[in-house]
């Protein structure tokens, strides 16, 4: 069982590795095109495909998360920790005092406070960077559409388009992208305040601005820069860098989170009983 | 395990403020099941809920002292599962006899989190996620002072 509280710790071991292969950077629309990526007939990088965020591992989805894989999920627990189960975010999360103060309350109530604990879509980027659950994309030279295993959720990405002027607030947002030469350039914005960004308590408000960069690099991996501006919570805009790990073979299947969700009903038990799970 | 620990913590000790992203599941790990309390059962499955977002596997047990009780413990949702090689009335039904081990609730009733199942054949397979997962990782997202 020790093995078990020691894998982030194993993780940050093999920091090295992980990192190199986040270092390409953002922009790379000015460099030459890349043989190693496969295109679509109008000459653009090949998006398709069902892809796996969370990981930096190459492979199947069964390959990849051998040993203790993505979420633990991997099919041998004799097997090591996986070192490439968690991506490695190189800074704070640059919040504002009062902000960083209610993501660390989160934190330490162990995130009971979790949306999707009532089963409501996850929101950017966390969407796209939960390691369990594959997404699909699906591209055409006027539109791109990401299908999300995870809550069922999707999103269509209308290509060279302008924001609606009329957009009320979601929990996915609303997309609009273009090409900067092989870079896929997304503008994201019409956020509520519901959803978390990346981890446990991160907070932001309606005025979430997000923009993604998809750059595939090669036939397995998609580059994933996304930065987030949130003039009323963060200091200044965020940056984190992802991969997202192609999986041949995978398919999306339905996934019905209120089919049997005990969550909302079990959290109220913990604190209707004073059972006490805080890290203080 | 000692020294690749000990270089990691330097380097975590460094100038760079590190943590890494928290392996992101449905749930609160933490908030509902206790870490420090590890349980194994051995008993007789009486009944598997293969549903969203959770699966719940439920088990008869007799303690030493001849006790007998119906544990509920949960798991993965069953996507996680079929990608791992689980087939929903095929891998373990009830009548099976498996060993789990886990960690128990909070709240001290029969209810546990189970993490790795051991088949009457010996064959293991991981039916939940580990310890942790879920509840914010061991780094919170911000440097508070």
């Amino acid at each position: 069982m020790r093995g078990f509280f020691l894998a982030p710790i194993v993780a940050m071991a093999f920091l090295p590795a992980a990192l190199s292969s986040q270092t390409t950077a953002p922009g790379s629309a000015k460099a030459p095109p890349n043989a190693a990526v496969p295109r679509t007939s109008d000459g653009k990088p090949n998006l398709n495909g069902v892809w796996q965020g969370g990981s930096t591992r190459r492979g199947t989805w069964e390959e990849a998360n051998s040993g203790l894989g993505v979420g633990g999920t991997g099919r041998d627990p004799a097997a090591p920790a996986n070192p490439a189960s968690q991506q490695v975010i190189r800074e704070p999360a640059p919040y504002q005092p009062w902000a960083a103060q209610k993501v660390l309350e989160s934190f330490n109530k162990r995130g009971i406070d979790d949306p999707t604990a009532l089963c409501l879509p996850p929101g950017l980027p966390r969407e796209a960077i939960v390691g369990l659950f594959p997404l699909q994309i699906v591209q055409t030279p006027q539109q791109i559409v990401i299908l999300y295993e995870y809550m069922n959720v999707f999103r269509v990405i209308p290509l060279n388009a302008r924001h609606p002027d009329d957009l009320v607030p979601t929990y996915m947002g609303d997309s609009v992208g273009h090409w900067e030469g092989d870079t896929l350039v997304v503008d994201v914005t019409g956020f509520n305040d519901k959803t978390w960004l990346t981890g446990t308590g991160t907070l932001h408000s309606e005025a979430l601005h997000i923009t993604e960069r998809y750059t595939r690099v090669d036939k397995d991996q998609i580059n994933y820069d996304v930065t987030m501006v949130d003039p009323n919570v963060l200091t200044k805009p965020w940056t984190i860098h992802l991969t997202i790990m192609l999986r041949e073979g995978t398919r999306l299947q339905e996934y019905v989170c209120a089919e049997n969700n005990l969550e909302p009903e079990r959290h109220e038990k913990l604190l209707k009983d004073g059972v006490n799970f805080s890290r203080q | 395990m000692t020294r690749p620990i000990s270089w990691a913590w330097r380097l975590a000790a460094g100038a760079v403020w590190l943590f890494t992203m928290p392996l992101l599941a449905h749930h609160s790990f933490g908030a509902e099941y206790d870490a420090n309390k590890p349980v194994t059962l051995t008993g007789v499955v009486t009944r598997i809920e293969w549903t969203n977002p959770h699966c719940y596997l439920h088990l008869d047990v007799t303690d030493d002292k001849g006790h007998a009780a119906n544990w509920k413990l949960e798991g993965y949702g069953p996507n996680s599962l079929y990608r791992t090689g689980w087939r929903k009335d095929v891998t373990m039904k009830p009548g099976d006899t498996v060993t789990v081990f886990g960690w128990r609730a909070r709240d001290g009733t029969n209810w546990a989190h189970s993490r790795e199942i051991t088949f009457s054949d010996g064959k293991k397979l991981f039916f939940g996620p580990p310890a942790g997962t879920g509840d914010g990782g061991s780094t919170p997202a911000v440097k508070v002072p």
